[in-house]
């Protein structure tokens, strides 16, 4: 394969992870509402941490190959993105090992924020008159790099990231105290 | 955390990523890189480069390169000191700017907008396979665009020899090709109106 097919192949695996994950975020949503919030802490339990960590490190695995690997040179509101999302990989993961309720205290903050710079982001994608007049020929926010099934691009996969990685640290409780 | 639903997840994303993989293995057509590149030669002098050609461009009165160079059907397109004014478009086929000028233009034109003795081209810059809309030219068709149109190359020779530093920029030759402004964005009808203003002014006669 040339390295367009790769990068091509590579945006659709996300792509369907990204569906997959806004389909999981929408269900336990749903769940909530329709079960209480009870019932919501049942279903996931301690797992909750382990998948909101899993989310996070494979976002955080996801940008680095679009970085390291492709070479895409992240604009400036990607790197706010990665400012939110990489530290929870780590903190997720310390908290998940440890049984810490207390890290979603932690997370929380750190996945609405990313996830507000992420519909940030989206917006100027599709109204790229938010930032500015022109593109910039190196890294313009405004330019879709990656765009899947006509509307998942790289700040839209962001921001469903943030979403699972939020829904999922509200599901959280300590295993001990179910 | 009830094992059978983790067994469910983990066998939806396990099924998600061998989906995908076979998909995008499967059923993509190998893309043809060199598509949308030119060889252009472009001789003389480069104008420098302007961060913001709107607050002021320092190249104004110097001499533009000369470019000939060919459009996607192979067809020689040539800005070149031939006597007549000129306004060119740089364009991205990735900016989504250059996506939503290209219309406005198309309608300008369409209009009546392009005044006698005055000559529009146009040059594909920036190109890059990895990047969306490619290749510009299937864009650029899919727009009914006629103007003529200069593919740069994978150097960005084009871009360099007009100081340009990001799309859509716009510039305004003389019949010598003397540049009388240069204006970067999306510039709208009022704009097209100003740079013709400035390329009517230099026609002779």
């Amino acid at each position: 394969m040339s390295d367009v097919q790769t990068l091509s192949a590579y945006n659709k695996v996300l792509a369907l992870l990204t569906l997959v994950a806004l389909v999981g975020a929408v269900v336990l949503i749903v769940y909530r509402l329709v079960k209480g919030p009870e019932s919501a802490r049942d279903l996931l339990g301690s797992g909750a941490i382990w998948l909101a960590w899993a989310v996070a490190a494979v976002a955080t695995a996801g940008s680095l190959i679009y970085s390291e690997y492709f070479h895409f040179v992240p604009c400036r509101l990607c790197w706010f993105q990665r400012i939110f999302m990489y530290p929870m990989s780590l903190v997720l993961l310390v908290g998940a090992i440890r049984k810490e309720m207390v890290v979603k205290y932690y997370a929380l903050p750190l996945s609405l924020l990313g996830l507000a710079t992420s519909i940030y982001h989206y917006l100027v994608q599709v109204f790229p008159s938010l930032e500015g007049s022109g593109c910039d020929p190196t890294n313009p926010c405004s330019a879709r790099y990656v765009e899947e099934f006509g509307f998942i691009s790289i700040p839209f996969m962001a921001g469903v990231g943030f979403t699972l990685i939020t829904v999922l640290l509200l599901f959280y409780v300590k295993a001990k105290e179910e | 955390m009830n094992k059978n639903l983790m067994w469910i997840i983990g066998g939806v994303v396990g099924l998600a990523l061998i989906v995908g993989l076979a998909w995008a293995i499967a059923g993509e057509e190998p893309p043809d890189e060199t598509a949308g590149f030119g060889t252009p030669t472009v001789t003389g002098t480069n104008l420098p480069a302007v961060e913001n050609p709107n607050a002021g461009d320092p190249a104004v009165g110097m001499t533009a390169p000369t470019v000939v160079g060919t459009d996607w059907d192979g067809n020689e397109v040539a800005i070149e000191p031939d006597g007549r004014p000129k306004i060119v478009v740089f364009l991205a086929h990735w900016c989504p700017h250059c996506q939503a000028e290209v219309p406005v233009i198309n309608n300008w034109l369409a209009n009546g907008g392009l005044p006698e003795g005055v000559d529009m081209y146009a040059a594909t810059i920036f190109t890059n396979a990895r990047r969306p809309n490619f290749p510009p030219q299937t864009w650029l068709q899919r727009e009914n665009w006629e103007v003529p149109t200069v593919m740069d190359n994978a150097e960005n020779a084009i871009a360099l020899g007009f100081g340009v530093m990001s799309t859509p920029t716009y510039i305004v030759l003389d019949g010598e090709n003397k540049n009388l402004g240069r204006a970067a964005g999306e510039i709208g009808v009022g704009g097209l109106n100003a740079l013709a203003a400035i390329a009517a002014s230099a026609v002779e006669g």
